[in-house]
């Protein structure tokens, strides 16, 4: 064989192990920190009570609710059909496999909006993007959807519309049961105007 | 005749520059300008510990001697700080703080034992873009518990001793269970109010609601 050809095979050889062995430094695949301060001051992450509790009745399959706080207060009490991520565990392999489902929207909640903000910047660091956070929280689940509040009379129409939803999600939500009474229809006696040879609509 | 074997030397020499070039691509061009100084382990313990956090103690000290040992930044936009915000505050946007100007300015601080305290509207709206500092390896940076609003009742309430205001993040104001269970069977027409529920709130210290 000609020498020049095993150079040329050896020196390829080096080459070849080379690239495989430099990237290991910055194929971590994680966000860019200027791309995830950026992601970080939009506000479309944020999705209201509102939003969640209109997913949970529709049984939208495309939702997936994360609880992120630790696993004794999920077992206290938890939204329909959310699975418990402790943030504890976000940086462990298991937590990123939990959080594998790109076509889902995922939305983190805890009881105020703090802890399920870290997590969504820790989610977001990781590569996430399909990551969401429940405005408020729980907090905001109870004073919007458990116990509405009723707005002013002189509230838009839009508020009162709202408010009717909550009333029904708040049932749905407590399982409590809505119980129909039968009135008594009253005979509805119909008088018909005499019809007068005036004519009408003017002369 | 291969050119080749013609010119051993010179293919040798090609090579050589063509694997160097490579080489020095690969290690120059790959690095963004910010890179993480945290392992999301560190970072999840940043979360969790609260690392960072500025309570109203240290926030009421902070203010009493302004400018010593902490440059407070108000991340809000012009708008919302126009309209009032903590006295000293400087405003920077989030992402602006990245900026290698900034950048430097708060690694100069650092050297000289400033702390930088970051605040908004909420904990939560300064949250983020302080987790971003920690983690590229700014550590004197700091976030403010309850954010300007927090601020705000703060300043309200003093001279008022009755009045204990606190802010604890990501504190539950209800009892969840208690609240959100079944209230059985109600009629349509019912008031709102509904009697037979003996609800146990947890007793609420004043705690700020809306969040801190």
């Amino acid at each position: 064989m000609n020498k020049n050809y095993i150079i040329l095979m050896s020196m390829l050889l080096v080459l070849a192990a080379g690239l495989l062995l430099l990237p290991e430094k910055n194929n971590t695949k994680q966000m860019n920190p200027e791309e995830l301060m950026w992601d970080i001051v939009q506000p479309t992450r944020y999705v209201t009570t509102d939003d969640v509790a209109k997913s949970i009745i529709e049984q939208d399959p495309l939702l997936m609710l994360v609880d992120v706080r630790p696993e004794s207060d999920f077992q206290d009490f938890a939204l329909s059909g959310a699975i418990n991520l402790p943030l504890e565990g976000f940086a462990s392999d298991d937590t990123r496999a939990e959080l594998d489902y790109p076509k889902k929207n995922i939305v983190f909640y805890s009881n105020d909006d703090l802890r399920a903000d870290q997590a969504w910047v820790l989610a977001k660091r990781l590569g996430f993007n399909n990551v969401y956070v429940l405005r408020g929280g729980l907090n905001q689940w109870i004073k919007t959807i458990i116990q509405p509040v009723e707005p002013a009379q002189t509230a838009s129409a839009e508020e009162f519309s709202q408010y009717t939803f909550r009333k029904g999600a708040s049932l749905f939500f407590t399982g409590t049961k809505l119980s129909t009474t039968a009135t008594t229809k009253e005979s509805v006696v119909v008088t018909r105007k005499k019809k007068s040879s005036a004519v009408a609509g003017g002369c | 005749m291969h050119v080749h074997e013609l010119n051993p030397k010179k293919t040798l020499v090609t090579l050589t520059l063509f694997v160097i070039i490579i080489i020095i691509g690969l290690l120059t061009l790959s690095q963004p300008r910010l890179v993480y100084k945290m392992d999301m382990k560190q970072s999840v313990d940043l979360a969790l510990n609260n690392q960072g956090f500025v309570d109203q103690t240290e926030l009421s000290d902070l203010l009493k001697n302004p400018g010593q040992n902490t440059v407070l930044i108000d991340i809000r936009d012009t708008y919302q700080y126009g309209r009032g915000h903590i006295p000293g505050a400087e405003n920077i946007s989030a992402v602006e703080l990245l900026s290698e100007d900034n950048l430097k300015r708060i690694a100069d601080l650092d050297a000289q034992g400033i702390k930088v305290l970051l605040y908004g509207n909420t904990l939560t709206e300064a949250n983020g873009p302080f987790m971003v500092l920690r983690q590229i390896g700014y550590n004197n940076t700091k976030v403010l518990i309850g954010g300007y609003q927090f601020y705000q009742r703060l300043e309200s309430s003093k001279g008022d001793s009755s009045k204990q205001i606190s802010c604890v993040p990501d504190q539950a104001e209800y009892n969840y269970a208690e609240i959100a269970k079944s209230n059985g069977t109600v009629t349509e027409g019912d008031s709102p109010a509904k009697k037979p529920v003996v609800i146990e709130r947890k007793k609420k210290t004043n705690a700020v609601a809306g969040g801190c």
